[in-house]
């Protein structure tokens, strides 16, 4: 039956329709998609992959933290820098067991947990790739730029920019904090049924909610287009340029350790896109086509990629420690001693010998800025 | 501060290794697409209501048949038909009982 006569049909009893009973049958139904595939991929990732993810970034990033907490007495921009990254992963790292456990369990732990999950979720994404953006610019200063860096890197410029950063965050978070709500969604409620129904517990969401058409449309596609802008192209675009700059400078530079330096700036980069480059295309993709009518094989494709690509882009959080903090020798040396105090015996099993073949750190006293550099620039540690 | 770190690390670790055992995954479904062909109303046994004001990103009548969910363009002139035709059918199961308890 077709759309072009329904005019004519609707006054029409049941009792007509009752020949057309036969036809339809269960193939012709489009039903809700069930997302099967994702559902058995978060079936793993949830747990188990998610697991891994949370206990090798909280040991990275704690180390971190301890290490620069109680050893680092004089701390440069750059230790600055990395605190606050260490910060924003651990952070992050301690709400995902809590949004995955209760993913899985209805929203067990309430409404106001699911604001606060989603909310510190968001500002720790928007502060942990803007402060990476901010550790590029800083590079870019001490190496490009030395002649300026000892006015620009000072500590208290330092902490107004992450004092910055961190506000940013905050703010491009509000609308995460007000839109996302804990219910149970109207489609999974039955409505209206005749005869006795099951009655099932009630299944909670903490989704978008939003009170009309209008905002419910712009919303839905400017909050993952914020994220896509200035959680992704916006640090990317400032860490390409900003690294360009630095492999330039050092290549021309008469330093033995100019290729160690160049490797790790090309691997924070390299390892910057793998982690994020896959989810945003995904994100991209599938805020492109949100209103879009779709087969329910290919929102299940996406939505699946959605989940692949999100874990992906969560390892970076594992990696930062050490991409950032540990490749520095003067960090590892900090974070030595650490391990000499707790452990006296300690030393004798984490001998230096076997990390310091892998070190780079940059003196970016690149013979041109003799002035003031040699100091700003012992500071600086890759 | 490390005893804390390890306790810590401790729970995290239990309480996300733990999660499989007890819990049962919620699904949340929605409908994508709507149907292109009409349905017999005596097939129909319910409806719920899809809004994009939710997660779902479009707007549906789902309608429970005995074969299973439909989902519905709610612009349509038969769908909202539908819909009006069993609210009044509760509605009159409603004033009926109503009279027997009286």
């Amino acid at each position: 039956m077709d759309f072009s006569d329904e005019d004519m049909t609707l006054n029409q009893s049941d009792s007509d329709f009752n020949y057309t009973y036969d036809y339809y049958d269960i193939n012709d139904l489009i039903g809700p998609c069930q997302y099967s595939n994702n559902h058995s991929v978060e079936q793993v990732v949830g747990p188990y992959i998610h697991t891994i993810i949370c206990i090798l970034g909280f040991v990275g990033n704690s180390l971190v933290i301890v290490t620069y907490a109680f050893y680092k007495r004089t701390k440069s921009m750059t230790d600055i820098y990395l605190l606050n990254v260490a910060i924003a992963d651990l952070l992050f790292v301690a709400a995902l067991p809590l949004i995955v456990y209760n993913e899985l369990t209805s929203w067990s732990m309430g409404s106001l947990a699911c604001k606060l999950l989603r909310g510190s979720y968001s500002v720790n994404l928007y502060s942990g790739m803007l402060l990476l953006a901010c550790i590029s610019a800083d590079r870019y200063i001490a190496i490009v730029q030395a002649r300026r860096s000892f006015r620009l890197r000072s500590l208290p410029y330092s902490r107004v920019i992450c004092t910055i950063v961190w506000a940013c965050a905050i703010l491009l978070s509000v609308p995460a904090f007000i839109y996302y709500n804990r219910y149970e969604p109207t489609h999974t409620k039955e409505a209206m049924m005749e005869g006795n129904q099951t009655s099932l517990p009630p299944q909670y969401v903490c989704e978008f909610k939003f009170t009309d058409n209008s905002t419910a449309w712009r919303t839905k596609v400017a909050i993952p287009s914020t994220q896509l802008v200035i959680g992704f192209f916006l640090p990317l675009l400032i860490m390409i340029f900003c690294y360009t700059a630095v492999i330039v400078t050092l290549l021309r530079a008469r330093n033995f350790q100019r290729h160690k330096a160049v490797r790790v700036v090309l691997a924070v980069v390299v390892v910057f896109l793998i982690c994020h480059l896959p989810y945003n295309i995904t994100l991209f993709y599938d805020t492109l086509n949100l209103f879009e009518q779709h087969s329910c094989e290919l929102s299940d494709t996406v939505q699946t990629t959605k989940t692949v690509t999100q874990t992906i882009a969560y390892l970076h959080c594992c990696l930062n420690p050490v991409l950032y903090a540990f490749v520095g020798v003067k960090f590892r040396n900090h974070f030595r001693r650490i391990i000499q105090d707790l452990w006296c015996l300690g030393k004798r099993y984490i001998a230096p010998r076997r990390f310091s073949r892998a070190t780079t750190e940059i003196y970016v006293s690149t013979r041109r800025s003799v002035d003031g550099s040699s100091e700003n620039g012992s500071s600086f540690t890759m | 501060m490390v005893s804390f770190n390890v306790t810590v690390m401790v729970i995290t670790f239990l309480t996300v290794c733990l999660l499989p055992t007890n819990t049962s995954a919620v699904y949340h479904e929605c409908c994508r697409r709507y149907m292109k062909i009409k349905i017999p109303f005596v097939a129909i046994k319910g409806y719920s209501v899809q809004t994009d004001i939710e997660l779902c990103p479009i707007n549906a009548i789902i309608f429970h048949t005995k074969k299973g969910k439909a989902c519905t363009d709610p612009s349509l002139n038969w769908v909202m038909d539908y819909v009006n035709r069993l609210r009044n059918k509760a509605q009159m199961v409603h004033v009926k009982t109503s009279k027997a308890h009286e």
